[in-house]
């Protein structure tokens, strides 16, 4: 199996090159260039570069650059991108060629609100499926719990994509497991995306330009992970004015400052937010609450500097704290993450960029000192990597992708000790592990034809575990035998895998296509997550002597079609996962603080299929997304069920409506409403007594199903008046979670009345009623 | 400790609210229900047999008459007699048995007719040494919550030779305040392994709760039980049976006790380890 994907994959690549050593009968040239917005100069990505005599065109890559190569000639090219007036230059093709277009924002007094001229065509026209790109813009106007404008929030609302319980930032991608997914932040992984046990996400969304969600179809530069990517993009930093931005909220306020450093060279941004829930708690009645700390700040921060027309660099970086403390306890808890990146253009058809990212997850939990019982506990994973990423221009029907990453994973599952002299505890330490998790890759996007279009990659992935290391030999009954102790440096164990990518598109007009697509990926990090909300303490581990790396395999197949211009984008995609090696644990798993961690985990396979439909509005008036789902998602882990069981992910019908209403210049009216089938649940079929409680017998796992899922959420806009150059504005933003008080189950206890200890009752826990806020958002600009 | 510090996490971020609600549910097949053993002391002495019911049966567990109920080490050593008329399905030992730490025991049960898919269950249980309690002490803390908690320390040498696991229960001027499972105190020795335990924090007591608090002039009983792995894992799985909270909780799953052919439930063997402490006034 393995020996003919590598060699398809080499023809395919053959024949690419191919295309470009034909002779030709003219000597080509190349237009490349760079697309950015005139008012801050930042890069556009994903904007059309169109060739008006061809009929062809590209789009710009996430750094908002492209490249064209053609024959001589006279031609005209077209940039359009949403909310910006389009921009048409005619070029003379007699030499190579290098263009800097400025794109401006479409005024009409409105300024806060993405205003439509030229529609992009792209769910059409790009060869790529499964994926959904959202700006900040977008996600601002979506209605949110307490006011927080929140990133995976949003990304929950899409068709395919399961929140994983109420409030929780952990999302469900096609069936997959939340640790399925990839989550970067400027291309460093975010292994804990949740602030205040999930409730929030880690992304300031004054601080992110926009996120990507690829939920198949994985382009063959990302790896690691089963079944999504979200690759969430920081800011720039404006490069021609100074701008504040700022909001308050009933629990939270951001401040954002951004401008040049050097006019249109370099440019920073500086973003931050705290919550400050607890600063009333000493105003509380209850003396044990006045002295609790619950809050999390964090901090993004981006330096852009346009060294020169060949050279790029980027410094960003992320750091963020939850904190919480009471009388007997304290702990904390947070990422920091950043980002290097240069970006090179080697020549007008070869763009280069190298990546050094550094990303940390650690908490820390304890005691106050000076007592019997003190203790500290703390476990950490840091990531050290480096990638590097060449695109090559080949021609116009040829665009290839070539790259390798690297990836150093240190992990410390635990360390627990008591402190000060009084303490009783000694310590202990779960063994650290150490990994080196590597890949290469290269795709092709190849034009074949006017209508059709191939996308073709490979990624080799490797995964080495590097001692020092501690590794456990069980029985076949997963019980501890004995260990074997590894040396430093010493490569005790290693796994690969061969990753085929391939999207096909056949486009059969400006309206309508249709794509197909299989991926391959495979993962060698996992959370011991057994819970499904999770809490800041699960620990990632790796793939091991003991841990296969889990497989994953998509195929999906999709008709795209844009109506009225492109502003009303539509798309009905099948799809059909299954993956190996995937995780459970057994019952009553500990997982923290054990040596014998993989002792606990049960494997076997998954698999799941859905039909999503999604209708996507783009009108100067009304914008926003319906959504219907169909999809089911299974295991079939033999030491857990015989039989197949739902996951708890799997719930069949979903359906979001996502909707912003520009009803007058100055307010805007948004809603959402979203419908689930309750969650997959384990109930009791019967009862026993056990020393006077009554502990039920359950059903076979995931027999019943909770009560279904909805919730209406509304919000409303009221903003200054907007004048050309002006340089203070605001808007103020009311909204109402969960507007006619839904009480969606969280979860479902089982209760022994305290009167009668006979009698035995179903109690429903609900976390929110109906909850209003209120948001004052602010924008100062200086020239 | 991690328990204490999930727990206080809950009660901070999911003061949810919560109602009662109708659930249907299905009934699973009759299962045997087995409660109850034996100890190094005189204290327990009995093993309890019962049905399992539908979830809602809300009455009084159906008890199992007319079973045979033999203990063994081995050889055999008593048939537990039901205490008829007074408490059906209660099956009581010879008064003057002590087990010896170290042994093994076996209970065998016969049953006058099928329940579940058997007529005979078997289960065994070692009993483990102790570590003996050398004293304890109390301690009112008025910082500890809104009332004040009061907090009962204890000393004791811990083996360094074995993994142990602790049962605690307190008594109050004679009478066991840990009278429900839910109110148990269990330790594993995993932070303190063969050091000497001074003054670890067994029980912090809620000063609000007259019924349960402790009074200067109080005499106060700890009861350290040393127990199997098994016996630990089975107590703190009945402790949390039924509740599920998302963050922490895995899926729900059938508590594992040690009785064989299916039936639920425990039959224990432990030693005990007594230390008393009388509050100053």
């Amino acid at each position: 199996m393995r020996f003919p994907a590598t060699i398809v994959f080499l023809f395919c690549l053959l024949m690419a090159f191919s295309g470009y050593s034909l002779p030709d009968t003219h000597k080509k040239f190349s237009v490349t260039g760079k697309v950015t917005d005139k008012s801050d100069g930042e890069s556009l990505v994903g904007a059309t570069v169109f060739i008006q005599e061809l009929k062809t065109g590209t789009t710009t890559d996430q750094y908002g650059r492209f490249s064209l190569t053609m024959v001589p000639g006279q031609y005209t090219l077209s940039f359009t991108f949403i909310g910006y007036a389009s921009s048409s230059r005619a070029v003379t093709l007699d030499k190579d060629i290098s263009l800097k277009v400025e794109l401006e924002t479409e005024q009409k007094e409105l300024q806060e609100v993405v205003v439509i001229s030229e529609k992009s065509d792209q769910n059409v026209a790009k060869p790529e499926m499964s994926v959904f790109k959202m700006d900040i813009k977008t996600i601002q106007k979506i209605p949110m719990l307490m006011g927080e404008v929140d990133v995976i929030k949003a990304i929950q609302l899409l068709p395919g994509v399961q929140s994983v319980s109420e409030g929780s930032s952990g999302y469900s991608v096609r069936g997959g497991a939340p640790d399925q997914n990839l989550i970067l932040l400027d291309e460093a992984t975010v292994y804990n995306a949740s602030h205040l046990m999930g409730f929030f996400s880690v992304f300031n969304n004054d601080a992110v330009k926009d996120v990507k969600l690829y939920k198949g179809d994985i382009p063959a530069n990302y790896g690691g992970k089963l079944s999504s990517v979200l690759d969430v993009r920081m800011d720039e930093g404006d490069s021609k004015k100074f701008e504040v931005n700022g909001g308050i909220g009933i629990i939270a306020s951001r401040l954002t400052i951004e401008g040049p450093i050097k006019k249109e060279r370099c440019s920073f941004i500086v973003s931050a937010r705290r919550t400050y829930a607890d600063l009333f708690l000493p105003l509380s009645s209850n003396k044990a609450l006045q002295n609790n700390r619950l809050y999390f700040y964090d901090i993004n921060a981006k330096i852009n500097y346009v060294i020169n027309d060949n050279n790029t660099v980027f410094l960003s970086g992320y750091f963020g704290r939850d904190v919480f403390s009471n009388q007997f306890s304290k702990m904390n808890w947070g990422n920091g993450t950043g980002t290097f990146r240069w970006n090179h253009v080697f020549s007008k058809k070869l763009f280069f960029n190298f990546t050094t990212v550094y990303s940390d997850y650690r908490y820390v939990l304890g005691t106050p000192d000076g007592n019997t019982n003190s203790f500290q506990w703390n476990a950490s994973l840091k990531d050290l990597g480096m990638k590097g990423d060449f695109a090559w221009y080949l021609n116009t029907n040829n665009t290839l992708h070539l790259g390798a990453a690297v990836t150093y994973h240190m992990i410390n599952p635990g360390t627990a000790s008591g402190t000060g002299s009084e303490t009783v505890f000694t310590s202990i330490q779960v063994p650290k592990n150490y990994s080196l998790e590597s890949g290469i890759y290269a795709s092709n996007e190849q034009k074949i034809g006017q209508h059709f279009t191939a996308t073709y990659g490979l990624r080799l992935s490797l995964f080495q575990n590097i001692g020092p290391g501690t590794v456990y030999n069980y029985t076949p009954n997963h019980v501890a035998i004995d260990s074997s102790v590894y040396k430093s440096a010493v490569v005790y164990n290693t796994y690969g895998g061969i990753e085929p990518r391939i999207g096909l598109m056949y486009q059969f007009n400006e309206k309508s296509s249709v794509k197909a697509s299989y991926a391959r990926t495979y993962q060698y990090l996992q959370l011991a997550q057994n819970s499904s909300a999770g809490t800041p303490l699960d620990i990632w581990f790796p793939a091991s002597p003991n841990i296969k790396p889990q497989i994953g395999d998509q195929v999906a197949v999709g008709y795209f079609r844009n109506f009225r211009h492109n502003t009303i984008e539509t798309s009905v995609e099948a799809y059909y996962k299954w993956m190996q090696n995937v995780i459970d644990f057994k019952n009553f798993a500990q997982l923290l603080l054990v040596d014998t961690l993989e002792g606990q985990v049960r494997t076997g396979r998954g698999y799941s299929y859905g039909l999503e439909f999604l209708v996507r509005l783009n009108e100067k008036i009304v914008s926003g997304w319906v959504s219907y789902t169909y999809s089911r998602s299974f295991r079939l882990i033999p030491d857990i069920s015989a039989s197949p069981y739902p996951a708890p992910y799997d719930k069949p019908n979903n359906i979001s409506v996502v909707i912003n209403v520009q009803v007058a210049k100055r307010w805007n009216i948004s809603a959402n409403w979203v419908y689930a089938t309750g969650a997959p649940v384990t109930f009791p079929t019967g009862r026993a007594t056990i020393a006077g409680k009554v502990i039920p017998i359950y059903s076979e796992r995931n027999a019943y199903r909770y009560q279904d899922y909805h919730r209406l959420d509304l919000a409303v806009t009221f903003s200054s008046k907007q004048k050309p150059k002006r340089k203070f504005t605001w808007d103020l933003n009311f909204s109402v979670y969960n507007a006619y008080d839904r009480h969606n189950t969280w979860s479902v206890n089982f209760v022994q009345d305290n009167i009668d200890p006979n009698t035995t009752y179903a109690e429903k826990v609900y976390l929110f009623g109906i909850i209003p806020s209120v948001t004052f958002n602010f924008h100062f600009n200086h020239e | 400790m991690s328990k204490l510090l999930l727990s206080l996490l809950i009660l901070l971020l999911a003061a949810g609210c919560t109602e009662k609600i109708n659930v249907k549910l299905d009934n699973s097949y009759i299962r045997l229900v087995v409660d109850g053993g034996i100890t190094s002391d005189s204290m327990q002495r009995s093993v309890t047999l019962s049905k399992s019911a539908s979830y809602f049966y809300n009455q009084p567990p159906p008890m199992v008459s007319h079973a045979i109920v033999l203990l063994s080490d081995g050889s055999f050593l008593d048939t537990l007699k039901e205490q008829l008329p007074g408490n059906p399905g209660v099956y009581g030992l010879d008064p003057a048995f002590r087990g010896v730490i170290g042994k093994t025991y076996s209970l065998s049960i016969k049953l006058p007719e099928v329940i579940g898919n058997s007529a005979e269950y078997a289960a065994t249980c070692k009993i483990m040494k102790v570590a003996r309690l050398d004293s304890i002490q109390t301690e009112f803390d008025p910082n500890l919550g809104k009332n004040g908690r009061w907090l009962i320390k204890i000393f004791a040498q811990e083996p360094g030779d074995e993994v142990n696991y602790y049962l605690l229960r307190y008594y109050r001027n004679g009478i066991l305040m840990s009278d429900s499972i839910q109110k148990w105190s269990t330790s594993n020795d995993k932070f303190f392994n063969g050091s000497y335990i001074r003054g670890l924090t067994a029980f912090r007591i809620n000063n609000a709760n007259y019924w349960e608090t402790l009074y200067p002039g109080d005499t106060v009983k700890v009861q350290m039980s040393g127990i199997t792995k098994e016996y630990y894992d089975f107590i703190q799985q009945v402790q949390q049976a039924g509740y599920q909270i998302p963050f922490f909780s895995g899926p729900p799953a059938n508590v594992e006790g040690n009785i064989n052919n299916g039936a639920v439930g425990f039959f224990f063997a432990y030693s005990d380890s007594f230390a008393t402490h009388i509050i100053p006034k």
